[in-house]
């Protein structure tokens, strides 16, 4: 009870120390508004990389058309190829990045696009989103550098344009999710010039891009809740014996075990290869016809838990379907263009981080696949689970076809519960070993009703003493 | 012992989700009462005869005396550079404004802090504290059509159109007597222009972005004393009023930043209001002086979505002022620049404000007026600067944010000098 207690005193002073944190912090957040704009601003955001840096430019329509005197006011993305030419060239005289010492970097304004968006009191409004890579001399800094820019405020003197950085592999930021502000473009209104952007990234490494692509894998597959369905439902019927053309009956342990490693080990050599292969050869694949195979892998795996299809080549069926699950991990890693030094590092790392946490949830998942097998609720305890999956599959499969769905929103929707998925597994791994071991002692007790009865028992301080049958 | 454990866990589990969820309960409810909790203040002296910055001081005290003591403490605050330059042009509520909200006072604290800003503001008709309240009610006209934007969108009722309205022929100083824009013949109360269509967007939107009379904020940077030295800071949306006493004198009515959206409109009982009718006028007048070569020389080449000198630009005044210098203007046309300064500085008492006007009138001819866009006032990025050895005024027209088809003013005035009575030095 005093443990209880103290665990209890603590979560109480965590609870209220992490409000006392978060009130301010949500104070400070929506202070920031104090000096911004009511007119839409201008955002670069820098994706930095080992000698270049991307920058994506969001330009508010209405302020670029008064400062560079080209109207996109109507534009489309085909009326923009034909302004395109004039776009880049504006572009390109005011955005100048130079080293500390004062070389000029080299610009390339790449993909243009129009798009809509909206700002804290801005109301819609179009903006012009532009791609462009900077380039400093052979051997230049990326992490420190002089960002001469004064696009649309050169002329538009009240724009601010605030600059963050996006990606940043070197200094552990890959996830792509939030950005860090580096800085606010503006005018100096006692001057009425525009001072460059001192851009200092600090000190990147090659361990902090690798541990951040560990925990990029981890992260992935289990936010992915597709991978990881697969490789379960395929581990479901694992420790059962074939009998016909049904699961029926059990086989031995140590047999569930083997197949259970083989499944995994498959599964990871078939998405590894895949990944690799991907990757490293750049492979331009088209992300639906491979996210729909996947889906589709699910549901066969959930008709497979309900009807044998392909016993005892369960293995190569993880492999060949690993591939495909292989592709989709590039993905991640084709969207962050990293070169090739740092794609290689951050292979081993992505690939690293999956397996580490595939391996740890398998481990977790293990007890409950040989515990469920034994109970005499295990056929309809594999076909809920097989439903369930099988209907999830069909929502993503749907889904990824063009069909946007409730169900696929549902099983994605689950994905972000990395916490209670997690405390769910534990939970009935360790649940499944306290049985196990109870069951051991009374090997008279046997099925279902043991379990109940151990349920009941967990008030008796003297769990270890013998239990009469119900 | 291991089933005990498991237990144990799941039941740390669910007692840690019902003290979160508790938590959060009751951090919520104090914030709901914390604010009407009665607890015994040390009254202020009030003098009800008192003139002067001493009757300033004598309603904030009587203010003051309506609160108990957690209102006053959000009230009453330390006259710090941090406190003096938290204002701002947008809806952003308590979040980047010190002070006690308007939304959370009783009918009798709402009218008591009232009287302080119509004690310490400008007496003029459609000036001083008749325009700060006007404001407010912009406001609520921006909260109605937020509200009501979903529903409304065939609705027919039309804003009043200011853009038309005409200058009037008096160069006097003084307060005219009659607003020059004209009522139209709505009698609906509500503009309805083009509001976005729902959504998280305008007021509703994020960062806790409202609109209405109740997200404005009154706070005494320092005590209110007719001869120490504090400052009397209100302000929400489109409004910041910073008037610095100091020693029983006012000793800087500025930064003064107003804006208004909708630029006019019809209040329910058919009364039109302009909140910034006057101000625009007063450039529109003396813009429409000048000649074609006196325009050239006045323009400027740079172009402008807001004005220059908002919120935390303090002290950034350019150093080369740009335009036109009023001593090349005729005598009667540098009637006209004072004119048109005249109603940003009305809105501090009435012997401030001619006190103010006496020193701008003293410094005209090193003063300079340029233009940006055009001279219309009614078109985004149109836009006039008066800028002197001391006085500073910008005006610049933007695309409505809640009526978008409309365009909304915003305008600072500054002093290069006096702002937050020169306590501070911005670097």
């Amino acid at each position: 009870m005093t443990a209880l207690r103290n665990w209890l005193t603590a979560a109480f002073v965590r609870l209220v120390a992490g409000i006392a944190i978060a009130v301010p912090a949500a104070l400070l957040t929506g202070a920031s508004p104090a000096a911004a704009h009511p007119m839409p601003h201008s955002v670069v955001e820098l994706d930095v990389h080992q000698t270049a840096v991307n920058a994506r430019l969001e330009l508010p329509v209405g302020e670029f058309a008064v400062a560079s005197g080209i109207d996109l006011s109507d534009a489309t993305q085909a009326t923009l190829s034909r302004r395109a030419a004039a776009v880049r060239a504006y572009l390109g005289r005011h955005i100048r990045p130079a080293t500390t010492s004062g070389t000029q970097w080299q610009v390339t304004v790449g993909a243009l696009s129009i798009s809509r968006a909206e700002q804290t009191s801005t109301g819609q409004y179009r903006e012009l989103v532009a791609e462009a890579v900077l380039t400093p001399p052979a051997g230049g800094d990326v992490r420190r550098f002089t960002f001469g820019y004064d696009v649309i405020v050169h002329q538009v003197v009240t724009h601010v344009t605030l600059v963050s950085v996006r990606q940043d592999w070197a200094a552990g930021q890959v996830d792509g999710e939030g950005t860090t502000q580096v800085g606010t473009i503006r005018i100096d209104t006692r001057t009425m010039t525009v001072p460059a952007l001192k851009v200092d990234l600090g000190a990147g490494s090659v361990w902090r891009g690798f541990l951040a692509m560990v925990e990029l894998g981890g992260d992935h597959i289990l936010t992915g809740t597709d991978h990881l369905l697969f490789l379960l439902i395929l581990l479901l019927p694992a420790p059962l014996a074939v009998r016909g053309r049904r699961w029926d009956g059990l086989v031995g342990s140590r047999t569930a075990l083997v197949r259970i490693g083989r499944i995994t080990l498959a599964f990871t050599a078939g998405h590894s290869v895949a990944l690799a292969a991907s990757a490293l050869g750049r492979l331009d694949v088209p992300a639906w016809p491979v996210e729909a195979f996947i889906a589709a892998s699910i549901l066969v795996g959930a008709v497979h838990a309900v009807r044998p299809l392909f016993p005892g080549r369960e293995a190569i069926v993880a492999g060949v379907f690993g591939l495909g699950h292989g592709l989709a991990f590039s993905f991640v890693l084709a969207e962050m263009h990293l070169s090739t030094g740092q794609l290689v590092t951050s292979l081993l790392g992505f690939n690293l981080g999956i397996e580490l946490v595939q391996l740890l949830l398998v481990c977790l998942a293990l007890p409950a696949l040989l515990l469920l097998a034994r109970l005499r609720a295990q056929p309809v305890l594999r076909l809920t689970g097989a439903a369930l999956t099988g209907t999830a599959a069909l929502g993503w499969l749907l889904d990824r076809l063009g069909e946007p769905n409730p169900v696929a929103r549902a099983a994605d929707g689950a994905g972000t519960h990395t916490t209670a998925l997690l405390a769910v597994l534990a939970g009935t791994a360790v649940t499944a070993m306290t049985w196990a071991l109870t069951a051991r002692r009374h090997p008279a007790a046997e099925g279902a009703s043991e379990l109940q009865r151990v349920e009941e028992d967990r008030d008796d301080e003297a769990a270890s003493a013998p239990v009469q049958g119900a | 012992m291991r089933s005990r454990r498991v237990r144990r866990g799941i039941a740390g589990v669910a007692a840690g989700v019902t003290l979160a969820v508790g938590g959060f309960a009751a951090a919520n409810a104090s914030t709901i009462t914390g604010g009407t909790k009665a607890a015994s203040a040390a009254k202020r002296p009030v003098d009800k005869n008192a003139k002067g910055v001493a009757a300033v001081v004598s309603a904030a005290n009587a203010f003051l005396n309506t609160l108990d003591s957690d209102q006053q403490a959000s009230t009453v605050l330390d006259f710090s550079q941090a406190n003096a330059t938290a204002w701002s042009n947008l809806p952003c509520g308590s979040s980047c404004r010190p002070g006690i909200g308007f939304g959370t006072l009783t009918d009798d604290q709402l009218a008591s802090a009232e009287h302080v800003l119509k004690v310490a503001l400008g007496s003029g008709k459609d000036t001083g504290y008749e325009h700060v309240l006007q404001t407010l009610e912009a406001d609520d006209v921006l909260a109605s059509a937020e509200a009501t934007s979903s529903a409304s969108d065939s609705a027919t009722a039309e804003p009043t159109d200011s853009a038309t309205a005409e200058p009037t022929d008096s160069a006097s100083a003084e307060p005219t007597a009659s607003d020059s824009a004209a009522p139209t013949s709505t009698a609906t109360d509500l503009p309805t222009g083009a509001p976005p269509s729902g959504g998280p967007g305008g007021g509703g939107g994020p960062g806790g972005f409202s609109y209405g009379s109740g997200s404005y904020y009154l706070a005494f940077l320092g005590t209110p004393s007719a001869t120490g030295t504090w400052q009397l800071h209100f302000g929400g949306h489109h409004l910041a009023v910073n008037i610095t006493y100091k020693d029983g004198k006012v000793a800087g009515a500025s930064p003064f930043f107003t804006g208004v959206e909708p630029t006019s409109w019809t209040a329910d009982d058919g009364t039109t209001y302009a909140p910034l009718a006057k101000f625009r006028d007063g450039l529109l007048k003396l813009t429409g002086s000048l000649s074609t070569d006196q325009l050239a020389k006045a323009e400027l080449s740079q172009s402008f979505g807001d004005v220059l000198l908002g919120p935390s630009q303090d002290g950034k005044f350019p150093e080369t002022k740009q335009g036109i210098k009023v001593s090349e203007l005729s005598p009667q046309q540098q009637k006209l620049v004072l004119a048109a300064i005249h109603p940003w500085v009305a809105d501090v008492d009435d012997a401030t404000a001619a006190q103010l006007m006496k020193t701008y009138a003293k410094e005209l001819s090193e003063t300079y007026v340029a233009y940006s866009g055009g001279t219309g006032l009614d078109t985004q990025g149109d836009y006039v600067r008066i800028d002197g050895p001391s006085v500073w005024v910008e005006f610049v027209c933007q695309n409505g944010v809640v009526f978008r088809d409309q365009i909304h003013y915003h305008t600072v005035y500054r002093d290069h000098t006096r702002d937050y009575g020169s306590e501070f030095s911005f670097s």
